[in-house]
């Protein structure tokens, strides 16, 4: 009888150590939980770098004409960002695309706001910003597609929440 | 121009800037700017024979300069996402091998 006792106490503290075990682990992952693989986010991020490369290379020509397009361009960025922003452990991301469409920094919005202040830019000019832009958004891609494309981070994301 | 004599004078300038303003993080700093430096010789170079050619103007080549520094800043965040997502892969194994393990012994 003793015996009996002693077995279902020891299998009890074993189950208590395996949970323990358990929730310790998962309460450790929170900070490592990242985004898992977006098809939009990425088809979004080629989309706007070809549109992007394409309207920048019409910088020698007067920003009054390309105006609406780029107005249109820079509103697609705008989405972009609130999507991106709204999405559970997607900080790095966020950040990035916040970068590029930052007007004060010297990347995409930049360089539009450039072209806007100075009616228009010198083709070396604008051939060498096309560079540092796309060289910009391949980060955002690469990133993107180097997320997890498994399950395995779906149910760690799940465990981790529940 | 001698781009390895500017690269230097860049350094010095950049180290001795930063340096006042930074002295806590004097090693972090010169790093930093190394780092852009090496990142950056090869379009220095190539911006400032433009310069000199006139085909860039001291503005363009300052823009281009700030737009250099800028995309420092996403490869910094470029490295410590996939920094994050390598040893999010890393956790994933050792959380299966844990699960595996305790399963075994206990049940």
């Amino acid at each position: 009888m003793i015996f009996k006792a002693t077995i279902k106490k020891m299998v009890s503290i074993k189950k208590s150590v395996f949970i323990m075990t358990l929730v310790l682990v998962l309460s450790s992952c929170q900070s490592l939980k990242t985004a898992i693989f977006d098809q939009y986010s990425y088809q979004q991020a080629i989309s706007i770098k070809v549109e992007s490369l394409n309207l920048m290379s019409d910088a020698d020509q007067s920003f009054s004409v390309y105006e609406v397009e780029v107005q249109d361009l820079l509103l697609e960025l705008q989405k972009m960002i609130e999507y991106e922003k709204n999405k559970p452990d997607n900080e790095v991301s966020y950040a990035m695309w916040k970068v590029l469409a930052n007007k004060e920094k010297n990347l995409l919005a930049g360089f539009f706001k450039r072209w806007k202040d100075g009616g228009k830019l010198s083709e070396t000019f604008t051939n060498e910003a096309k560079l540092q832009v796309a060289e910009a958004l391949d980060l955002i891609i690469k990133y993107e597609a180097q997320k997890n494309k498994t399950n395995e981070t779906n149910i760690l994301n799940f465990l981790g929440t529940n | 121009m001698d781009i390895d004599a500017l690269i230097k004078l860049l350094k010095d300038e950049l180290v001795s800037v930063l340096g006042e303003s930074y002295s806590d993080y004097k090693k972090e700093t010169k790093e930093d700017v190394e780092s852009f430096l090496t990142l950056s010789k090869v379009k220095l170079e190539r911006w400032t024979g433009l310069l000199q050619s006139g085909e860039l103007t001291p503005d363009d080549y300052e823009w281009l300069l700030k737009s250099q520094k800028d995309l420092l800043v996403l490869n910094a965040l470029y490295q410590a996402g996939v920094s994050k997502l390598r040893l999010g892969h890393l956790k994933n194994k050792i959380i299966k091998t844990i699960v595996n393990t305790v399963i075994t012994v206990v049940i």
